[in-house]
């Protein structure tokens, strides 16, 4: 299966305030991977 | 006072003389010993290959960062270990000869050993391929794209082939971000129509990146690695082979065999394939001089460590606790290895064996930051060891979490990043009971210009982490 992704979704993805926010939950994401590793 | 050597300056070893140095620079003995004088973040070596960064700017020199942290540096290439007489044999850079090392604790951080040897043809020096595996590679790659650039400036059409260039390689992130970001320079450059580009892999299915591909929910439908790769590619329009294992390069041409046990071959104008990656080939002796490689290292080089080898792939698959802990060698128990150094017991990816007996089987990755976490696990340890006798540290590949931000062209204003959260990295079916044993709510996967200013911020962060600058500590590798 082949999704395509839409001129919507490119116009999303270079948007740049939707993606400033992104941006912002992307670090979170990333923290909480973080978070949620062992690291013990 | 205690010795502690640390053989390699990368992600790994960098990582944990930063710790070392921080927790008993000051009381004992630590030195690392690296080819090199700087420190070269890898990660940015897929923008030098396309000339969209400087190769300055992915290094930095080292014994500044060690005289701050009370590190010696020893720039050499270690070859021999001494495992009963506790030293590393070491062949100066300065030409100054074989000096040896003496430690208490060793910690071998060495990353891969690029074996260009293991398919007749590859590599840049023998063979007829480009790698971005090292800084001279990336360099060199730049050169041999913009000279096919120039023919393509000249109206001749011209096949890219990027991929993995060995049945068993890794590291097929880094030549997914190479491809993208090739068909990103081209589109810039008003050249797209004038290439053919096709990614050439030994992955089982597009996006399984030696990982076992991922699963993630999005607006509560699961979306598979596998599409989307498949939707980047064509997007991009980027052709793809998956389940081919490259056996040979000539001008021109890749031969390769596929699942099936089929033969066949692939024409390329410019092509960036990744080599089979090996463990550092130390030849290691004990104190009657005997050759103990065997006992120390898998057939692959790579530092036996406290995992449990020898496990066929579907119990291996259902026993995360067989993924090691400590990165603690079982004999000698004052030897670790830590990033691509430690021999893991097995492939994350399902392995295949076609019928001619190839075995074509995505090895598993060990990235920047597995690498760095640890690094910083077996420093922790070792300033453990010195200075209450044992170990309080623990983190299997099957605990750990990883990010990965695969560039798709740099641009800070169009480019693009696919970012992948990915937790455990080793799937872990006990704890996550779901199609993939990970965890659903944490994995994730995403495309779009944030993922490219994440990349850059990543880059500078790093770099300032690894150089030990104000709050190194508090950047989580
Ligand atoms: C092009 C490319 C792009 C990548 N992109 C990413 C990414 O975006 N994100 C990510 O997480 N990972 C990425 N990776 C993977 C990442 O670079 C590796 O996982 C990481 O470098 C492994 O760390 P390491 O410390 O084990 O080895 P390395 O970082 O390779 O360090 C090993 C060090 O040991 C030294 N050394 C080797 N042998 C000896 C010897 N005998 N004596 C002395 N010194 C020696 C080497 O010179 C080197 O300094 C990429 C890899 C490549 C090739």
């Amino acid at each position: 299966m082949t999704m395509k992704i839409s001129e919507k979704e490119q116009k999303y993805m270079n948007n740049k305030i939707i993606q400033f926010w992104r941006f912002i939950v992307l670090n979170l994401k990333i923290l909480k991977a973080v978070d949620h590793s062992k690291r013990s | 006072m205690a010795k502690v050597v640390v053989i390699g300056a990368g992600f790994a070893g960098q990582t944990a003389a930063l710790y070392l140095g921080s927790a008993l620079g000051k009381q004992h003995d630590i030195t690392v010993i690296n080819k090199y004088d700087v420190f070269g973040y890898t990660p940015s070596w897929v923008w030098v290959g396309v000339g969209q960064m400087n190769p300055e700017k992915t290094t930095f020199k080292l014994k500044p960062v060690y005289d701050k942290f009370h590190i010696n540096f020893l720039q050499g290439t270690a070859t021999a270990i001494y495992t009963d007489d506790q030293y590393v044999l070491v062949e100066r850079s300065d030409g100054g000869g074989e000096e040896k090392a003496a430690y208490d604790y060793l910690l071998i951080a060495t990353g891969a050993k690029l074996n260009f040897a293991g398919t007749p043809g590859l590599g840049p020096r023998d063979g007829y391929t480009s790698s971005i595996c090292s800084l001279p590679h990336a360099i060199d790659t730049r050169d041999r794209l913009f000279e096919t650039i120039a023919r393509m400036e000249k109206g001749e059409r011209q096949k890219i082939v990027v991929g993995t260039g060995h049945p068993d390689a890794t590291c097929q992130g880094a030549a997914f971000e190479y491809i993208t970001n090739i068909h990103k320079l081209l589109e810039k450059r008003g050249l797209r129509d004038k290439a053919d580009l096709l990614w050439l892999s030994n992955e089982r299915a597009l996006g399984d990146f030696g990982v076992r591909g991922l699963h993630i929910k999005k607006k509560g439908q699961v979306m598979t690695s596998d599409n989307f790769i498949r939707s980047v590619f064509d997007l991009y329009d980027i052709d793809w082979q998956v389940q081919k294992g490259v056996r040979e390069v000539e001008p021109g041409k890749i031969y390769w065999e596929d699942y099936e046990g089929a033969e066949g071959e692939t024409d390329f104008d410019f092509t960036m394939l990744i080599p089979q990656f090996l463990g550092p080939g130390f030849t290691y002796y004990d104190k009657d001089g005997n050759d103990i490689t065997s006992k120390m290292a898998n057939k692959g080089g790579f530092v036996l460590v406290d995992a449990i080898y020898g496990l066929d792939w579907d119990t291996l698959a259902e026993t995360p606790e067989a993924w090691p802990a400590v990165y603690q060698n079982r004999t000698y128990k004052n030897i670790f290895a830590a990033g691509i150094a430690f021999a893991p017991p097995g492939s994350i990816s399902r392995p295949h064996v076609n019928p001619n007996g190839l075995s074509i089987t995505a090895a598993p990755p060990r990235t920047g930051m597995i690498s760095g976490i640890i690094g910083r696990i077996t420093a922790l340890n070792i300033i453990d060891l010195i200075k209450r006798g044992r170990m309080t540290h623990a983190e299997r590949m099957s605990e750990m979490a990883a990010a990965c931000i695969a560039s798709m062209g740099d641009s800070l204003w169009d480019g693009s990043a696919a970012t992948i959260v990915i937790y455990p990295v080793v799937p872990d079916p006990r704890t996550y009971p779901n199609e993939q044993g990970r965890d659903m709510f944490v994995t994730d996967m995403e495309m779009g210009l944030a993922g490219a200013w994440m990349k850059r911020m990543i880059h500078s962060t790093f770099m300032h982490k690894l150089q030990g600058r104000i709050g190194w500590k508090f950047v989580p590798e």
